[in-house]
């Protein structure tokens, strides 16, 4: 039994190849389906003692951790969380039991009266410094000797720099439909992971995964926040479906899932630097700190990327990394456009303007002195094979932003400024990163990927990948592909559904996986029907698997296998204007300059590149998180703002131009790792001083001037 | 009460109460999905409709507030030959959106091109500033509704010149 999903009249502009009519979750309804309502822990941490619902109308009814027919978890990166918590709640908001009934604001009502008792315990909340029961992931690397280097350096500094919680504002709410389809569970919802879905259902209901169908719906923009989310809700649903024997919905309000889903991960980096004489990075040693809340589903992973990213940009012989995860009684926190290794590059590159100075250096030659080589030792122990461009980057900016004049009277300007009265502040920074691209570090999630192209007797084509559940530019991107290698008019080329009864499971959607693996996948399948072509009758079918070879290995201090299958290279440069009298910091301009390799769509990689840069810098500027002392999260969602378009500066944005049999790699991630950090920079130069954390706004200002 | 008003071009009247939103009436008297009521507090941009040709946030409308006046929402809109320039003037610039916010986009560019024949970057961003979503680039969406303005200034001059 399908839903009735109503699409707005009228094709979208720019959804050319796309299926007509794309499902939105909030759009789908069922005859008789029953809405779900969470009823939520109030305490952050204690002993669950009862969940006392009012008398219930016919027709509703409440269901509890004891109605689970299956085991009562989910898995995820090598963590589970419970799907109801049974005896234990671990933060405020945390689903103890679901009313299930087919009217909305009745449910609303008795959900109010449902009172949920918890024998309360004080709860954990600290996490820079925590105790050792807190940590749920552990991560040890030494490479060469860098005590020894330490004693010999030329220079020894110090730094500590925190990122922030973060709010994605995905396009729509997290939700789940569930639907008896015959004989199957079926689960409509957009996910990143259409196959952790339908696993973690399959366990909550007791049955095989083949029992579970998942049909995504449409995801739009959701920067990492729907990579094991929905599957809770999935799960929520699909109970109250088995129990109602009903189609079941479950549709967040902004406010509820602003306030109880993930967020980035608050992380802190602590680390210390040695320099030699020429201003050379011989030594560093990072302690790393995630936040990773409640559970923390995707601390392994989450770990693993922030450790072997520490050294960002940078060659450096001897490192030391020690990385933790801790779990505290907020919610639980997780991915932010990318999987952990931003924090890192914007540690290391804020730094880095201090290194520069240390060494008496403008930022871009002490930067262009340390940078990755070909041959440069990676955290592995492995040389890295290819040359990062990162000599033409800094070219490339500095032409068009003028850095290095701008660098250097903004310098002299600072230094001789008398007071206020002598007008506004500039500053200008510069920063670096890599996007690793391809494989999940901590083996927690599937590392083999599969597509199947089929090419028909009326010589269509049709590719399937759960992949799939992913944007329309990518979509475009394989049919692009597919229709260049097989000569298939590109109108003839569809990507299934990825429905998990017809496309091979592929792992999520993250990590430029589909650009850098799913890709890579189409390609091979259809040289495999080339081949085929013209020996064996209509149709051909190909299947292209693929299996990261070295999977990562944290083992007695060092890092063994591939820290990324391929990487884009790219850095920014952030121009900023500070106010002297209101302290606000206010963009001037803003240029990224990115190595992607093949660009199959230049006009989509630029306005890619533009809006995360733009998502980059409103971080930087104007977002961020404030947790109340009980957990939660202290702010209202129509209050988080992000930065208006118009107060965008210009956006300059180049790329570098690449072979056409150069690899195709993911650029998404590059904003959020390089725009961070050049704001910091450039903020520092207008004051002369180092900050630690972003935002910084009047406020950090404020307590800069006073000090 | 009974209200009475121009919905996407034809004369309607609906029973509400003074506690009703439009948005939920739009939503389910008429089956009109294209407005959502994500956050109820007018800062999504999910549910904007146009009122007498000015982007108006649904959720936050009193049903009544709809009394006599003319509501354009995007299924209505989406028959109108203005729809017509605003998807070929975003197709021409490249512009994508996620899905969900395309359609208050393309109603926040009918109000800013209804408005003006030219419109101005800073015109654009103030409207489009209704519509906050981290997808679209916004030198893009410039470049995409200031093409819109060009071919609607174009088909009134075909017209005209007819």
């Amino acid at each position: 039994m399908a839903p009735r999903g109503e699409a707005a009249a009228g094709p979208a502009p720019g959804a050319a190849g796309l299926p007509a009519r794309e499902l939105i979750l909030g759009d789908l309804s069922h005859p008789g389906m029953v809405h779900v309502q969470t009823i939520r822990s109030p305490a952050a941490c204690g002993r669950l003692v009862s969940v006392k619902a009012p008398t219930l109308p016919k027709g509703y009814r409440l269901i509890l951790p004891a109605d689970i027919p299956g085991e009562n978890r989910i898995l995820s990166f090598g963590a589970e969380l419970p799907v109801l918590a049974a005896e234990r709640v671990s933060y405020v908001g945390e689903p103890v039991a679901l009313l299930a009934g087919p009217d909305l604001s009745t449910l609303g009502d008795l959900a109010e009266s449902t009172q949920v008792l918890v024998e309360e315990e004080e709860g954990t909340f600290a996490w820079k410094s925590f105790a050792s029961e807190q940590v749920v992931a552990k991560r040890v690397a030494v490479i060469g000797d860098p005590e020894l280097a330490f004693s010999i350096a030329d220079k020894v500094l110090e730094g500590e720099y925190d990122s922030g919680a973060l709010e994605h504002l995905y396009s729509e709410p997290q939700g789940a439909l569930a639907s008896f389809d015959y004989d199957k569970m079926a689960i409509w919802c957009a996910t990143q992971w259409p196959y952790h879905v339908r696993d973690s259902v399959a366990l909550v209901l007791g049955g095989a995964g083949e029992d579970v169908v998942v049909r995504p719906t449409r995801l739009g923009i959701h920067l990492d926040g729907k990579l094991w989310y929905p599957s809770l809700l999935a799960c929520h649903a699909a109970l109250a479906a088995l129990l109602c024997k009903k189609p079941a919905r479950i549709l967040l309000g902004r406010e509820e899932d602003f306030r109880y889903t993930p967020k980035r991960a608050r992380s802190s980096v602590s680390l210390r630097t040695g320099l030699d004489a020429t201003g050379r990075l011989t030594a560093l040693d990072f302690r790393i700190s995630l936040n990773v809340g409640a559970s923390g589903p995707l601390a392994e992973e989450m770990l693993s990327q922030a450790c072997v990213a520490a050294t960002g940009a940078y060659s450096c012989p001897n490192v030391r990394i020690e990385g933790y995860a801790v779990t505290t009684n907020t919610p639980p926190l997780g991915a932010f456009a990318g999987l952990g290794a931003a924090p890192s590059f914007f540690a290391l590159e804020s730094e880095a303007a201090r290194l520069a100075s240390a060494a008496g250096q403008d930022p871009v030659s002490w930067k262009s002195r340390n940078v990755l080589r070909k041959g440069s030792s990676l955290v592995t122990g492995d040389p890295l094979k290819e040359e990062p461009p990162y000599e033409e980057i800094a070219e490339r900016l500095g032409k068009a932003s003028d850095f290095g004049r701008k660098w250097a009277c903004y310098e002299l300007v600072r230094k001789r400024r008398s007071g206020r009265a002598d007008g506004p502040l500039r500053g200008i920074g510069f920063a670096f990163a890599y996007q690793g691209a391809g494989a999940f570090l901590s083996g927690g999630a599937p590392n083999s990927y599969s597509v199947e192209a089929t090419l028909d007797k009326e010589l269509r084509l049709s590719l399937k990948t759960s992949a799939a559940a992913c944007s329309g530019t990518m979509i475009d991107l394989w049919r692009r592909s597919a229709s260049e290698l097989l000569g298939v008019p590109l109108e003839e080329v569809s990507v299934a559904p990825p429905d998990t009864d017809l496309s091979p499971n592929s792992g999520p959607v993250t990590l430029s996986r589909g650009l850098t693996v799913v890709n890579k996948l189409v390609e091979r399948a259809c040289v495999a029907i080339q081949k085929r072509r013209f020996r064996d009758p209509l149709p051909i079918s190909a299947k292209a698997v693929y299996r990261i070879a070295k999977p990562l290995r944290w083992d007695g201090g060092r890092i063994e296998g591939s820290i990324f299958e391929t990487a884009a290279w790219g850095g920014a440069i952030v121009e900023v204007e500070l106010d002297p009298w209101t302290l606000e910091p206010k963009p001037l301009g803003l240029w990224l300059c990115a190595d992607g390799g093949r660009i199959v769509a230049p006009a989509r990689a630029r306005a890619a590149l533009r809006s995360g840069a733009a998502t980059a810098l409103s971080a930087s500027l104007r977002e961020g998180l404030e947790f109340a002392a009980d957990g939660t999260i202290g702010a209202e969602y129509f209050r988080y703002g992000i930065l208006p378009p118009g107060e965008l500066p210009p956006i300059h944005v180049e790329i570098l131009e690449a072979d056409r049999r150069a690899p195709a790699k993911g650029l998404g991630e590059l904003p959020n790792d390089t725009v961070p950090a050049a704001f910091m920079a450039a903020v520092a130069q207008t004051a002369g001083a180092n900050f630690q954390s972003l935002p910084v706004g009047p406020e950090a200002l404020a307590d800069w001037e006073e000090t | 009460m009974t209200i009475h008003f121009i919905l996407n071009g034809e004369d309607v009247s609906m029973n509400a109460t003074s506690a009703d939103r439009l948005v939920d009436l739009l939503r389910e008297r008429f089956g009109l999905n294209g407005v959502h009521a994500d956050c109820r507090r007018g800062a999504c941009g999910k549910c904007l409709v146009l009122m007498d040709g000015r982007l108006a946030p649904s959720c936050l409308l009193p049903a009544f507030k709809a009394r006599g006046r003319e509501i354009v929402t995007y299924e209505g809109f989406a028959q109108t030959d203005e729809y017509a320039d605003i998807a070929a003037g975003f197709a021409e610039a490249g512009v994508e959106c996620c899905g969900f916010c395309d359609k208050g986009k393309i109603l926040a560019a009918a109000a800013v091109v209804e408005r003006s024949s030219r419109p101005t970057k800073e015109e654009i961003l103030a409207e489009m500033a209704e519509v906050p979503c981290r997808c679209t680039d916004p030198e893009t969406l410039v470049r995409g509704v200031q093409a819109a303005a060009e071919r609607r200034e174009g088909r009134r001059y075909r017209r005209a010149s007819q």
